[in-house]
This record gives structure tokens, C-alpha cells and sequence, in this order.
């Protein structure tokens, strides 16, 4: 009995100590340590979200030297992300980065922050313009949706002008397939109507052979990419997927129908940059693929919370990033071919 | 009179196992980061516990029966979206109701608590009369619930979004307090979840139906033959349950400005930690009111105290698993040590 009990003291103070000890040795938590630099809290809408991890780590990495980032998990709560926020306030942060879990919920925070004299830099998820409005040290980091299409479009409109032979049929005119993404989601619609107004843009005709949906799944993808064959057969001369998974469904479906050998060729272009996009474009199959940019959108975020934590307002000058209507930067989205794929990597 | 000593001193232990454990904690966060004792350190910490405090005493009167309820993350999901998808502002473009008029306060809330209160009494009848094990029973309906709330959310012209745009009544009573400045207040918030401890306190030891949960949950058989009308009981206490679910998710969708389908998810797992690092059993029986507020406040300190010493966040979820089989262990000591 009295061993038990020695052993579960143990075990607590145990585990005391490994608190404390694991706060200092963990790079990305440095609160505190360093008084002459300002501090900056991040509230990340989840920690187990791969395109996310990439953003954190980018501010971790843009923070050294320059500021201590304290970054903690909302774990897709928002109540939690609120608790973290009071969190922050009471350990008088000099500036927040709140990714939020809900868009609509980033009032309340602006709210908060106001209060305490606190400036917010919100990332990737972007508040209402009605919150954003509510003061002016809020600042929104962020990309837009459609230029996601945009740029998939711009990709065949490079292999266009660079290959004469992508059309066929040599009517002048681009004959396509698309591989939607669940109907009535914002990216599929935006991807879907943009990156064909990219291509009109760039003064090229189309014209849509099949639309249907895969529900940004790959399986799925094959198999609609095998009826678009069986329907058109060599007519098509590209195919745009609203993400990668779908394009190398698409891709598995033209291999067995003998594409990409013996100079049978089909432009394919997804969005997303996965890893098996990338393996895709090595191996020439996939054309192109379009990367949403977590480095910039995590070393943006960094540099405006870090000049607002100072007490200057953010310029291009000392951020390095355009300051659009006084409070929004948009990070770009990269065009990823071949010939640049080790940027997406 | 050595032996007379250590052996009290390690009765003191066994009997005062969470306290030991609370202290510990705060002893360790404060020698880390001294700055983190400070009355906003503890204003802080009562807000955030205050919401998780209300599921806590609601699922502490499942427990108590010897009965568990799985379903109560997905009631205060559920609670936080009708409350919210009532009260917006009139001029936000995206309302859930797009002609509703600017309802009383009272009326969101109190039709936000009565769901609340129909799935505990779902729950309670399901139980009591179709005799379905209390896990298995609140499994089910916790399913029900989410996918009930789900369907609500979508529905046109909302379609899932987030609800935003709350009226500043409401939010005012998540997010405002009693008393002068931001330091020396006392949030409406936290006075809530006092006033439902007081009146669970006043139920568990002061009511027939505190002493009818105290006796089926201690000997179902033993209840029954002693006159106890044990269904119609548990149907009481389920609905309880229920409407202090109901009313944390209110109190969420307040204190977040917004509400989404997913609020409240896992939510009655932590409730179940807190009560029985609290000393709720889970065998039942046996629990009060004041150890359940002790569970309530360890995780709130927990939460609290790690992130702001910097812990990270996955090393957080290990130390919590700890201190949960760490604290019954040493508090089951108690009872066989009784014995």
C-alpha cells in the first residue's frame, strides 16, 4: 500500500517535471524566453491538418531570430480556440495569428483583441468583411479560391501555345473534359468556372465535351474518365480535374486506354500539389498541378504579426508582401510543372 | 508513534488524492512560468471550466445511477445551433431564419434548453422502459442526435455554414461580467455554472429523487424492493441531464459568437474524466457535487496551465491520460481501504 502510493507520488511529480522540462526543449514553444523580442501567439484550427502543419512550420522557421512564436492546437473547436485566445491575452501577447476553426466566429475574437489592444493577423480562413471592418489592426492572410482555377487553366493554355498538336483536329479550338469535385462545394464551383474563363481569357476557344463529378476521388475519377473515353474517344484533348486525386484517376484510365507511350499524349492538370502529383509529373503522365503557397502564408503571417507586435503599421516595405485595401495580403497559388517541382516538395 | 505517522500521513493522501494532484499541477506550471499566478490566470480558468462544469453535473447524475450518457457533446451541439440559428442580427445578409422577428432572449434559449431536456428524457426512456444498457442507449441517440442536428444545419438557406452574426444580448452573456474593469470581475458566465452546481447540490442531497439516484445506483435490486419507483426516477434524472446539456450548449454558442454542427463533439468524454478523477464512481452510487467541481477544475488547469507554460500540445493529451488513470487509481485506494 504504502509502495503504491510512493510510486503514484513519483509518477505525478513525474510528470511535473517532464512538463516542464518538454516547454523548454520544444523549438516551436518559446514563449518567455526571450524578453527583448516580442512575442506572438498562433492559434492553429487543427494540428493534424497537412497543409496546415506546412503553414506552421513556416512560421516557426520565419520566426527564428525574429520573434517567439507560441503555437497552439484548437484541435477543430471553436470554443477551445476561444479558450486559447483569453490564454494569450492573459499572458499579454504582443500580437495573435488565429486561423479560425469558423470563419463567422472571428468577431468575438476581434472583439477580445480589441479589448486588450492586442492586433490579430487572421490566415487562411478569412473572417467576414463586416468583422474586418470592426478595426483596423485586424489583418487577413489568405488565398483566393478561384485563382486555383485560374492558374490549372493557365497550364494548358502554356502547353497550347507551346504545342500545336495538342489540337487534334485542328479546328482552332479546345475540346475538354472536366472532373468536378463534390457539386456545390466552393472550390469545385470556383476551379470548375475559372479555369475555363482563364482559358477564354488567353483568347482560346472550347468547348466542353463531358462534366461530371468524381467527388474528389480518385477511384471515382477513373472510372467517369473511362465513360468520357468510351463516349469521345480521341476527340478529347485535355482534361482539368478540380484536384489532383481525380487527375490521377483520370490518368490510371487513359493508361489503359493507351495513352502515354508510343507519342500518345493527353494533357492532364490537377490542383493541390500531392506528393503523388508530384511522382506523376516526374514520371510525365500529369501535366501540371497547381500548389496552394504554405510557406508564403506562413512567413507572411509571421512578418505582419511581427511588425504589428512592434507597433508599426505593416507597408510592403517592411513586410515584403502587398498590403491590399489597407489589410489583406493574398499569397499567391504556383503553377507546378515539371520542370519546378521541387518548389511543391 | 513513527508508524502512527506515516500511516496518517498516507491517509491523507489516499483521502485527498485530487487535491494533491491539483496542487502538485499548480506547483509545477508556477515554478515553470511564475507569472502564471494571477487573478486573470484564475478569472480564466473559471470561464473556461464553467461550461464543461454544467456536462459534468449532468453526466455526474448518470454515473450516480450507475448509468453512463454518451450522448451529451452531441446535445450541446445541438442546443448551441438551434440557440444561435434563433438569435441573429437582423441585419446579418446569411440568416438561418431569413424573416424571423428579434425573438426575446428567453425564448431561443429556453426552446434550446427543452431539446436538451427531450433527448435526456428519450434517453431516460429508453433505459427505464425498453431496459437497453445506458451505453449502448445514449450510443444510439448520440448518433441520432448529431445526425437530427446535421439535417437542421443544412437546411436552406443555411446549407451548413457556420451560424454567425449573433445578436449582442446573447453574446453579451458569454462574453460579459459582473464587476468594474476586465481583472476583479466575475463573469455571467461562471455565476451560471455556480448557481447550477448550488441547485445540483440542493437535488443530490436535499431531494427524494438525490436519494432514490444515491440508492438505485448503489443496489438497483435493493431500491426496487424497497418501494422506489426506479424507471420513473431515471426518466427524471435523465431528462435533468439533458437540459444542463442544453444549457452549456447555449452558453457555448454565446461565449463563441457562432455555432456549427460540430460543437460539442468528444465534450462527454471529458465530462466523464472530470467526474471520476472527481471521485464520481463509475460503478455508481457515489459522487458529490464538490468533487465533481475539483475534476472540472484539474482538466481546467490542465488545459490552461500546460499551454501556458508551452507544452506541446500532443505531450498535453499524454499527460492528461495520465493524471485521469493516475487520479482513480489513487482514489479507489479510498474505498478498499474501507473495506
Amino acid at each position: 500500500m504504502k509502495k503504491f502510493t510512493a510510486i503514484l507520488l513519483t509518477g505525478i511529480m513525474l510528470t511535473a517535471v517532464a512538463a516542464g522540462c518538454s516547454s523548454k526543449d520544444n523549438g516551436e514553444n518559446t514563449g518567455g524566453s526571450d524578453s527583448d523580442k516580442p512575442t506572438i501567439g498562433v492559434a492553429i484550427y487543427k494540428f493534424d491538418d497537412t497543409f496546415m502543419t506546412g503553414v506552421r512550420n513556416a512560421i516557426t522557421d520565419a520566426a527564428s531570430g525574429k520573434a517567439n512564436v507560441d503555437i497552439v492546437d484548437s484541435q477543430n473547436s471553436q470554443p477551445t480556440q476561444n479558450d486559447k485566445v483569453d490564454l494569450f491575452i492573459n499572458k499579454k501577447v504582443n500580437a495573435l495569428a488565429i486561423n479560425a476553426v469558423d470563419r463567422t466566429a472571428a468577431g468575438v475574437i476581434i472583439d477580445k483583441a480589441k479589448a486588450a489592444d492586442i492586433p490579430v493577423v487572421f490566415l487562411n480562413r478569412e473572417p467576414l468583411a463586416d468583422d474586418m471592418n470592426k478595426w483596423d489592426k485586424v489583418y487577413y492572410v489568405g488565398a483566393k479560391a478561384e485563382e486555383s482555377g485560374t492558374i490549372s487553366g493557365q497550364l494548358l493554355v502554356d502547353h497550347w501555345n507551346a504545342n500545336k498538336a495538342m489540337d487534334k483536329n485542328g479546328d482552332g479550338i479546345l475540346q475538354y473534359v472536366m472532373l468536378k469535385g463534390e457539386p456545390g462545394h466552393q472550390d469545385a464551383e470556383l476551379r470548375t468556372k475559372f479555369s475555363i474563363k482563364a482559358i477564354e481569357d488567353a483568347g482560346i476557344k472550347v468547348e466542353k465535351l463531358a462534366e461530371d463529378t468524381a467527388m474528389w476521388d480518385r477511384v471515382k475519377g477513373q472510372e467517369k474518365m473511362a465513360a468520357f473515353l468510351a463516349s469521345n474517344g480521341d476527340k478529347i484533348e485535355a482534361v482539368l480535374a478540380n484536384n489532383d486525386d481525380m487527375a490521377l484517376g483520370a490518368v490510371e484510365a487513359l493508361k489503359s486506354a493507351g495513352y502515354f507511350k508510343d507519342n500518345k499524349f493527353m494533357p492532364v492538370v490537377g490542383v493541390d500539389a500531392t506528393a503523388p502529383a508530384l511522382q506523376a509529373l516526374e514520371e510525365g503522365t500529369l501535366l501540371g498541378t497547381v500548389l496552394n503557397d504554405a510557406k508564403n502564408q506562413g512567413k507572411a503571417t509571421l512578418e505582419l504579426a511581427n511588425v504589428l507586435a512592434k507597433g508599426e503599421t505593416p507597408t510592403k516595405d517592411n513586410t515584403g508582401y502587398d498590403i491590399v485595401d489597407g489589410k489583406y495580403v493574398w499569397i499567391q497559388y504556383k503553377k507546378i510543372t515539371k520542370d519546378n517541382m521541387s518548389e511543391a516538395k | 508513534m513513527n508508524a502512527m505517522n506515516t500511516s496518517s500521513i498516507k491517509n491523507f493522501f489516499t483521502q485527498n488524492a485530487i487535491y494533491v494532484v491539483l496542487v502538485v499541477l499548480i506547483i509545477g506550471i508556477a515554478v515553470s512560468d511564475p507569472s502564471f499566478l494571477a487573478v486573470t490566470t484564475l478569472r480564466d480558468i473559471l470561464l473556461q471550466s464553467s461550461t464543461r462544469a454544467i456536462i459534468a453535473l449532468g453526466a455526474a447524475f448518470i454515473l450516480i445511477t450507475g448509468g453512463v450518457d454518451l450522448s451529451a457533446g452531441r446535445v450541446v451541439g445541438l442546443t448551441a445551433v438551434i440557440s444561435a440559428s434563433m438569435l441573429q442580427l437582423s441585419e446579418y445578409p446569411q440568416r438561418f431564419f431569413p424573416n424571423l422577428p428579434e425573438l426575446p432572449l428567453i425564448v431561443p434559449i429556453a426552446l434550446a434548453i427543452l431539446a436538451g431536456l427531450i433527448v435526456g428524457l428519450i434517453n431516460g426512456v429508453i433505459v427505464a422502459k425498453l431496459s437497453v444498457p445506458p451505453f449502448i442507449a445514449t450510443l444510439g441517440t448520440m448518433v441520432i442526435v448529431y445526425g437530427v442536428n446535421s439535417i437542421y444545419f443544412d437546411t436552406e438557406p443555411n446549407q451548413s455554414q457556420p451560424i454567425g452574426g449573433l445578436r449582442k444580448d446573447f453574446t453579451e452573456l458569454g462574453s460579459g461580467y459582473f464587476g468594474l474593469d476586465g481583472k476583479y470581475s466575475i463573469p455571467y458566465i461562471v455565476v451560471i455554472a455556480i448557481a447550477v452546481a448550488g441547485l445540483v447540490w440542493v437535488i443530490f442531497n436535499k431531494t427524494q429523487l438525490g436519494k432514490n439516484m444515491y440508492a438505485i445506483g448503489g443496489n438497483i435490486q435493493a431500491a426496487k424492493v424497497s418501494g422506489i419507483r426506479v424507471g420513473r426516477n431515471l426518466i427524471y434524472i435523465y431528462s435533468i441531464a439533458g437540459a444542463l446539456y442544453g444549457l452549456a450548449g447555449v452558453l457555448e454558442a454565446a461565449r463563441t459568437g457562432g455555432a456549427t454542427n460540430n460543437y460539442g463533439n468528444m465534450y462527454e468524454l471529458d465530462a466523464i474524466a472530470a467526474c471520476v478523477v472527481g471521485g464520481v464512481s463509475t460503478a455508481g452510487g457515489i459522487g458529490t457535487v464538490p468533487g465533481v467541481m475539483a475534476g472540472v477544475m484539474i482538466f481546467g488547469v490542465i488545459n490552461y496551465g500546460l499551454t501556458y507554460i508551452g507544452v506541446n500540445p500532443y505531450w498535453q493529451l499524454i499527460i492528461k491520460g495520465l493524471i485521469i488513470v493516475a487520479a482513480v487509481a489513487f482514489d479507489i485506494r479510498k474505498y478498499l481501504a474501507k473495506k
